[in-house]
Protein backbone atom coordinates (compact mmCIF):
# COMPACT_ATOMS: atom_id res chain seq x y z
CA UNK A 1 0.00 0.00 0.00
CA UNK A 2 1.51 3.28 -1.07
CA UNK A 3 1.49 6.00 1.55
CA UNK A 4 0.81 8.60 -1.12
CA UNK A 5 -2.73 7.24 -1.55
CA UNK A 6 -3.62 8.85 1.77
CA UNK A 7 -2.16 12.21 0.84
CA UNK A 8 -5.44 13.70 -0.46
CA UNK A 9 -7.10 12.60 2.80
CA UNK A 10 -4.38 14.45 4.68
CA UNK A 11 -4.95 17.57 2.62
CA UNK A 12 -8.67 17.31 3.31
CA UNK A 13 -8.12 16.97 7.06
CA UNK A 14 -5.84 20.01 7.05
CA UNK A 15 -8.42 22.04 5.17
CA UNK A 16 -11.19 20.96 7.57
CA UNK A 17 -9.11 21.94 10.59
CA UNK A 18 -7.98 25.25 9.18
CA UNK A 19 -11.45 26.21 8.01
CA UNK A 20 -12.98 25.36 11.39
CA UNK A 21 -10.37 27.54 13.06
CA UNK A 22 -10.84 30.45 10.68
CA UNK A 23 -14.62 30.12 10.97
CA UNK A 24 -14.40 30.40 14.75
CA UNK A 25 -12.22 33.48 14.46
CA UNK A 26 -14.57 35.12 11.99
CA UNK A 27 -17.71 34.37 14.00
CA UNK A 28 -16.18 35.56 17.26
CA UNK A 29 -14.92 38.74 15.63
CA UNK A 30 -18.26 39.43 13.95
CA UNK A 31 -20.16 38.91 17.20
CA UNK A 32 -17.87 41.11 19.25
CA UNK A 33 -17.87 43.85 16.63
CA UNK A 34 -21.68 43.69 16.55
CA UNK A 35 -21.73 44.14 20.31
CA UNK A 36 -19.16 46.92 20.40
CA UNK A 37 -18.83 48.57 16.99
CA UNK A 38 -16.55 51.27 18.40
CA UNK A 39 -13.94 48.61 19.32
CA UNK A 40 -13.79 47.22 15.77
CA UNK A 41 -10.20 48.36 15.19
CA UNK A 42 -8.93 46.80 18.38
CA UNK A 43 -10.77 43.54 17.71
CA UNK A 44 -9.39 43.34 14.18
CA UNK A 45 -5.89 43.91 15.51
CA UNK A 46 -6.33 41.28 18.17
CA UNK A 47 -7.56 38.55 15.85
CA UNK A 48 -5.04 39.27 13.08
CA UNK A 49 -2.00 37.68 14.68
CA UNK A 50 -3.53 34.36 15.82
CA UNK A 51 -5.28 34.14 12.46
CA UNK A 52 -1.97 34.29 10.63
CA UNK A 53 -0.36 31.86 13.07
CA UNK A 54 -3.22 29.44 12.35
CA UNK A 55 -2.70 29.93 8.65
CA UNK A 56 1.00 29.24 9.14
CA UNK A 57 0.27 25.96 10.91
CA UNK A 58 -2.06 24.88 8.10
CA UNK A 59 0.46 25.84 5.43
CA UNK A 60 3.23 23.98 7.26
CA UNK A 61 1.05 20.88 7.43
CA UNK A 62 0.29 21.10 3.73
CA UNK A 63 3.95 21.55 2.87
CA UNK A 64 4.92 18.51 4.92
CA UNK A 65 2.14 16.46 3.36
CA UNK A 66 3.29 17.55 -0.07
CA UNK A 67 6.91 16.70 0.80
CA UNK A 68 5.77 13.19 1.72
CA UNK A 69 4.39 12.88 -1.80
CA UNK A 70 7.54 13.93 -3.62
CA UNK A 71 10.17 12.45 -1.28
CA UNK B 1 -0.23 28.71 -19.41
CA UNK B 2 2.20 29.55 -22.13
CA UNK B 3 4.85 27.14 -20.94
CA UNK B 4 2.15 24.48 -20.96
CA UNK B 5 1.50 24.96 -24.65
CA UNK B 6 5.19 25.03 -25.36
CA UNK B 7 6.19 21.83 -23.65
CA UNK B 8 3.12 19.99 -24.90
CA UNK B 9 4.90 19.97 -28.20
CA UNK B 10 8.19 18.92 -26.69
CA UNK B 11 7.28 15.56 -25.16
CA UNK B 12 4.36 14.26 -27.15
CA UNK B 13 4.99 10.70 -25.95
CA UNK B 14 3.46 10.82 -22.46
CA UNK B 15 -0.20 11.40 -21.59
CA UNK B 16 -1.68 14.84 -21.01
CA UNK B 17 -2.09 14.22 -17.27
CA UNK B 18 1.64 13.63 -16.83
CA UNK B 19 2.57 16.63 -18.91
CA UNK B 20 0.15 18.92 -17.04
CA UNK B 21 1.61 18.01 -13.66
CA UNK B 22 5.12 18.42 -15.00
CA UNK B 23 4.28 21.81 -16.43
CA UNK B 24 2.76 23.08 -13.21
CA UNK B 25 5.85 22.10 -11.22
CA UNK B 26 8.01 23.51 -14.00
CA UNK B 27 6.13 26.79 -13.87
CA UNK B 28 6.37 27.41 -10.11
CA UNK B 29 9.90 26.15 -9.49
CA UNK B 30 13.15 27.90 -10.26
CA UNK B 31 14.84 27.34 -13.60
CA UNK B 32 17.43 24.58 -13.80
CA UNK B 33 20.97 25.59 -12.88
CA UNK B 34 22.19 23.78 -16.00
CA UNK B 35 20.09 26.14 -18.15
CA UNK B 36 20.76 29.53 -16.55
CA UNK B 37 19.78 32.77 -18.22
CA UNK B 38 23.23 34.31 -17.82
CA UNK B 39 26.31 32.10 -17.42
CA UNK B 40 28.69 33.31 -14.73
CA UNK B 41 31.84 31.61 -13.40
CA UNK B 42 32.01 29.77 -10.10
CA UNK B 43 33.19 31.77 -7.10
CA UNK B 44 34.42 29.74 -4.10
CA UNK B 45 32.72 26.66 -5.53
CA UNK B 46 29.32 28.39 -5.76
CA UNK B 47 27.81 28.67 -9.22
CA UNK B 48 26.95 32.34 -9.63
CA UNK B 49 24.89 31.84 -12.82
CA UNK B 50 21.69 33.85 -13.00
CA UNK B 51 18.57 31.69 -12.93
CA UNK B 52 15.00 32.88 -13.32
CA UNK B 53 14.40 33.74 -9.69
CA UNK B 54 17.66 35.66 -9.44
CA UNK B 55 16.63 37.65 -12.49
CA UNK B 56 13.28 38.34 -10.83
CA UNK B 57 15.08 39.55 -7.69
CA UNK B 58 17.06 41.95 -9.84
CA UNK B 59 13.93 43.21 -11.54
CA UNK B 60 12.33 43.62 -8.11
CA UNK B 61 15.32 45.62 -6.91
CA UNK B 62 15.21 47.77 -10.04
CA UNK B 63 11.48 48.47 -9.71
CA UNK B 64 11.88 49.19 -5.99
CA UNK B 65 14.57 51.74 -6.67
CA UNK B 66 12.38 53.44 -9.26
CA UNK B 67 9.17 53.36 -7.23
CA UNK B 68 10.51 53.92 -3.71
CA UNK B 69 14.09 55.14 -3.47
CA UNK B 70 13.97 57.89 -6.13
CA UNK B 71 10.71 59.52 -4.84
CA UNK B 72 11.98 59.33 -1.25
CA UNK B 73 15.30 60.97 -2.22
CA UNK B 74 13.42 63.66 -4.11
CA UNK B 75 11.16 64.21 -1.10
CA UNK B 76 14.12 64.52 1.24
CA UNK B 77 15.78 67.08 -1.04
CA UNK B 78 12.84 69.46 -1.25
CA UNK B 79 12.40 72.25 1.26
CA UNK B 80 8.81 71.84 2.40
CA UNK B 81 7.35 68.77 4.08
CA UNK B 82 4.44 68.37 1.67
CA UNK B 83 4.83 65.17 -0.35
CA UNK B 84 3.87 65.19 -4.00
CA UNK B 85 2.97 62.47 -6.47
CA UNK B 86 4.00 58.95 -5.52
CA UNK B 87 5.55 60.18 -2.28
CA UNK B 88 1.98 60.54 -0.94
CA UNK B 89 1.38 56.81 -1.31
CA UNK B 90 4.75 55.94 0.19
CA UNK B 91 4.08 58.25 3.13
CA UNK B 92 0.70 56.70 3.89
CA UNK B 93 2.13 53.16 3.75
CA UNK B 94 5.09 54.19 5.89
CA UNK B 95 2.82 55.75 8.46
CA UNK B 96 0.57 52.69 8.50
CA UNK B 97 3.51 50.35 9.08
CA UNK B 98 5.05 52.55 11.74
CA UNK B 99 1.86 53.30 13.64
CA UNK B 100 -0.10 50.05 13.36
CA UNK B 101 2.55 47.37 12.92
CA UNK B 102 5.81 48.43 14.53
CA UNK B 103 4.81 50.84 17.28
CA UNK B 104 2.27 48.61 19.12
CA UNK B 105 4.65 45.63 19.09
CA UNK B 106 8.11 47.08 19.51
CA UNK B 107 7.18 49.94 21.81
CA UNK B 108 7.75 53.71 21.59
CA UNK B 109 11.43 53.58 22.54
CA UNK B 110 12.65 51.38 19.68
CA UNK B 111 10.10 52.19 16.99
CA UNK B 112 12.46 54.35 14.93
CA UNK B 113 15.18 51.72 15.14
CA UNK B 114 13.09 48.94 13.62
CA UNK B 115 10.68 50.71 11.26
CA UNK B 116 13.23 50.92 8.39
CA UNK B 117 13.78 47.15 8.45
CA UNK B 118 10.04 46.45 8.47
CA UNK B 119 9.50 48.89 5.61
CA UNK B 120 12.24 47.17 3.61
CA UNK B 121 10.63 43.78 4.23
CA UNK B 122 7.19 45.07 3.32
CA UNK B 123 8.12 46.79 0.08
CA UNK B 124 10.47 44.05 -1.08
CA UNK B 125 7.98 41.25 -0.44
CA UNK B 126 5.10 43.26 -1.89
CA UNK B 127 6.99 43.94 -5.12
CA UNK B 128 8.43 40.44 -5.44
CA UNK B 129 4.98 38.90 -4.85
CA UNK B 130 3.28 41.36 -7.15
CA UNK B 131 5.61 40.76 -10.07
CA UNK B 132 4.69 37.09 -9.83
CA UNK B 133 1.13 38.01 -10.80
CA UNK B 134 2.24 39.82 -13.97
CA UNK B 135 2.57 37.25 -16.77
CA UNK B 136 5.00 39.42 -18.73
CA UNK B 137 7.39 36.60 -19.62
CA UNK B 138 4.55 34.42 -20.82
CA UNK B 139 3.41 37.21 -23.15
CA UNK B 140 6.96 37.63 -24.44
CA UNK B 141 7.07 33.85 -24.91
CA UNK B 142 3.85 33.90 -26.96
CA UNK B 143 5.31 36.59 -29.22
CA UNK B 144 8.58 34.67 -29.45
CA UNK B 145 6.84 31.42 -30.33
CA UNK B 146 4.07 32.53 -32.70
CA UNK B 147 5.32 35.82 -34.16
CA UNK B 148 9.07 35.21 -34.36
CA UNK B 149 8.56 31.43 -34.87
CA UNK B 150 11.32 30.28 -32.54
CA UNK B 151 10.78 26.56 -31.81
CA UNK B 152 10.53 25.32 -28.22
CA UNK B 153 13.60 23.10 -28.68
CA UNK B 154 15.91 26.10 -29.18
CA UNK B 155 17.55 25.88 -25.75
CA UNK B 156 20.03 28.67 -26.40
CA UNK B 157 17.37 31.20 -27.36
CA UNK B 158 17.39 33.91 -24.67
CA UNK B 159 13.60 34.21 -24.43
CA UNK B 160 13.15 30.45 -24.28
CA UNK B 161 15.64 30.54 -21.41
CA UNK B 162 13.39 33.10 -19.71
CA UNK B 163 10.49 30.67 -19.84
CA UNK B 164 12.30 27.96 -17.89
CA UNK B 165 10.85 28.23 -14.40
CA UNK B 166 8.52 30.48 -12.47
CA UNK B 167 8.44 34.19 -11.91
CA UNK B 168 7.60 34.63 -8.21
CA UNK B 169 10.95 35.01 -6.51
CA UNK B 170 9.28 34.79 -3.07
CA UNK B 171 7.82 31.43 -4.11
CA UNK B 172 11.33 30.04 -3.80
CA UNK B 173 12.16 28.66 -0.36
CA UNK B 174 15.74 29.93 -0.60
CA UNK B 175 14.63 33.53 -1.02
CA UNK B 176 12.19 33.43 1.88
CA UNK B 177 14.73 31.55 3.99
CA UNK B 178 17.17 34.41 3.44
CA UNK B 179 14.48 36.90 4.52
CA UNK B 180 13.68 34.79 7.59
CA UNK B 181 17.37 34.60 8.53
CA UNK B 182 17.41 38.40 8.53
CA UNK B 183 14.42 38.24 10.91
CA UNK B 184 16.25 35.70 13.09
CA UNK B 185 19.29 37.91 13.48
CA UNK B 186 17.22 41.03 14.01
CA UNK B 187 15.50 39.26 16.91
CA UNK B 188 18.95 38.56 18.38
CA UNK B 189 20.16 42.10 17.78
CA UNK B 190 16.96 43.62 19.20
CA UNK B 191 17.24 41.59 22.39
CA UNK B 192 20.94 42.29 22.74
CA UNK B 193 20.53 46.02 22.20
CA UNK B 194 17.66 46.27 24.67
CA UNK B 195 18.92 44.02 27.46
CA UNK B 196 22.57 43.18 26.79
CA UNK B 197 23.89 39.91 25.42
CA UNK B 198 23.72 37.80 28.58
CA UNK B 199 20.32 39.11 29.67
CA UNK B 200 18.85 38.52 26.22
CA UNK B 201 19.60 34.81 26.47
CA UNK B 202 18.43 34.75 30.09
CA UNK B 203 15.15 36.32 28.96
CA UNK B 204 14.38 33.30 26.79
CA UNK B 205 12.96 31.51 29.83
CA UNK B 206 11.15 33.09 32.78
CA UNK B 207 13.25 33.25 35.92
CA UNK B 208 12.36 31.99 39.36
CA UNK B 209 10.80 28.62 38.51
CA UNK B 210 11.60 25.30 40.11
CA UNK B 211 14.68 23.77 38.44
CA UNK B 212 13.04 20.66 36.90
CA UNK B 213 10.85 22.88 34.74
CA UNK B 214 13.92 24.35 33.05
CA UNK B 215 14.90 20.89 31.75
CA UNK B 216 11.75 20.94 29.60
CA UNK B 217 11.49 24.68 29.06
CA UNK B 218 14.97 25.48 27.75
CA UNK B 219 14.85 22.99 24.83
CA UNK B 220 11.33 24.14 23.96
CA UNK B 221 12.36 27.78 23.90
CA UNK B 222 15.47 27.01 21.85
CA UNK B 223 13.31 25.09 19.38
CA UNK B 224 10.86 28.00 19.27
CA UNK B 225 13.78 30.25 18.37
CA UNK B 226 14.36 28.22 15.21
CA UNK B 227 10.71 27.46 14.45
CA UNK B 228 9.83 31.17 14.18
CA UNK B 229 11.97 31.89 11.08
CA UNK B 230 11.17 28.43 9.69
CA UNK B 231 7.44 29.13 9.85
CA UNK B 232 8.00 32.53 8.22
CA UNK B 233 9.91 30.85 5.39
CA UNK B 234 7.30 28.20 4.78
CA UNK B 235 4.32 30.53 5.07
CA UNK B 236 5.46 33.01 2.45
CA UNK B 237 6.89 30.52 -0.05
CA UNK B 238 4.02 28.04 0.24
CA UNK B 239 1.41 30.78 -0.09
CA UNK B 240 2.97 32.18 -3.22
CA UNK B 241 3.53 28.75 -4.76
CA UNK B 242 0.12 27.41 -3.78
CA UNK B 243 -1.82 30.21 -5.45
CA UNK B 244 0.03 29.74 -8.70
CA UNK B 245 -0.50 25.98 -8.60
CA UNK B 246 -4.24 26.51 -8.10
CA UNK B 247 -4.37 28.93 -11.04
CA UNK B 248 -2.45 26.62 -13.35
CA UNK B 249 -4.44 23.56 -12.28
CA UNK B 250 -7.68 25.35 -13.14
CA UNK B 251 -6.34 26.38 -16.54
CA UNK B 252 -4.96 22.89 -17.16
CA UNK B 253 -8.47 21.44 -16.83
CA UNK B 254 -9.02 22.64 -20.39
CA UNK B 255 -6.27 20.38 -21.73
CA UNK B 256 -7.26 17.47 -19.46
CA UNK B 257 -10.93 17.52 -20.52
CA UNK B 258 -10.06 17.91 -24.17
CA UNK B 259 -7.87 14.81 -23.89
CA UNK B 260 -10.41 12.81 -21.87
CA UNK B 261 -13.28 13.32 -24.34
CA UNK B 262 -11.06 13.47 -27.46
CA UNK B 263 -12.65 16.70 -28.64
CA UNK B 264 -11.69 20.33 -28.66
CA UNK B 265 -15.30 21.28 -27.87
CA UNK B 266 -15.05 19.69 -24.41
CA UNK B 267 -11.92 21.68 -23.73
CA UNK B 268 -13.50 24.93 -24.85
CA UNK B 269 -16.64 24.17 -22.82
CA UNK B 270 -14.57 23.64 -19.67
CA UNK B 271 -12.57 26.77 -20.47
CA UNK B 272 -15.82 28.78 -20.32
CA UNK B 273 -16.00 27.84 -16.62
CA UNK B 274 -12.36 27.46 -15.65
CA UNK B 275 -11.06 30.70 -17.13
CA UNK B 276 -13.51 32.93 -15.17
CA UNK B 277 -12.69 30.87 -12.08
CA UNK B 278 -9.00 31.41 -12.72
CA UNK B 279 -9.70 35.12 -13.04
CA UNK B 280 -11.49 35.04 -9.68
CA UNK B 281 -8.57 33.15 -8.10
CA UNK B 282 -6.27 35.80 -9.57
CA UNK B 283 -8.28 38.40 -7.69
CA UNK B 284 -7.86 36.34 -4.51
CA UNK B 285 -4.15 36.09 -5.27
CA UNK B 286 -3.85 39.86 -5.40
CA UNK B 287 -5.29 39.98 -1.87
CA UNK B 288 -2.87 37.21 -0.83
CA UNK B 289 0.05 39.18 -2.30
CA UNK B 290 -0.73 42.17 -0.09
CA UNK B 291 -1.69 40.13 2.97
CA UNK B 292 1.48 38.03 2.88
CA UNK B 293 3.68 41.12 2.71
CA UNK B 294 1.71 42.50 5.66
CA UNK B 295 1.93 39.22 7.58
CA UNK B 296 5.68 38.86 7.17
CA UNK B 297 6.18 42.42 8.37
CA UNK B 298 3.73 42.01 11.25
CA UNK B 299 5.25 38.75 12.48
CA UNK B 300 8.78 40.14 12.26
CA UNK B 301 7.63 43.13 14.30
CA UNK B 302 5.94 40.82 16.83
CA UNK B 303 9.04 38.64 17.22
CA UNK B 304 11.34 41.64 17.56
CA UNK B 305 8.89 43.11 20.06
CA UNK B 306 8.88 39.85 22.02
CA UNK B 307 12.65 40.05 22.36
CA UNK B 308 12.47 43.67 23.53
CA UNK B 309 9.39 43.65 25.79
CA UNK B 310 9.76 40.39 27.67
CA UNK B 311 6.51 39.23 29.25
CA UNK B 312 7.62 36.93 32.00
Amino acid sequence: MEATIFMPIGFGLIVIGASLGIGKFASAAAESIARQPEAADKITGAINLPLFLLEGVAILAEVFTFLMLIL
Amino acid sequence: MKTMILSDEKNTGSSVMDRVGENIIHHVSNSDITHPIVHLPQIFGVDMSVTKHVLMLWITAFLLSIAIIIPVRAYLKQNNFIPSGIANAIESITQFIRDSIVAPNVGPKWVNTWTPLMLTFFFFILFANGIGMVPIFDVIGVINRFVLNVPYEADHNFINGLLHGGVTATGNFNVTAALAIITFFSIMIAGTKAHGFINHWKNLVPSGLAWPIYIILIPIELMGLLVKPFALTMRLAANMTGGHIALLALLSLTAIFAEMFHSAAAGIGVALISVPMAAAISGLEIIVVIVQAYVFTLLTAVFVGMAINVHH
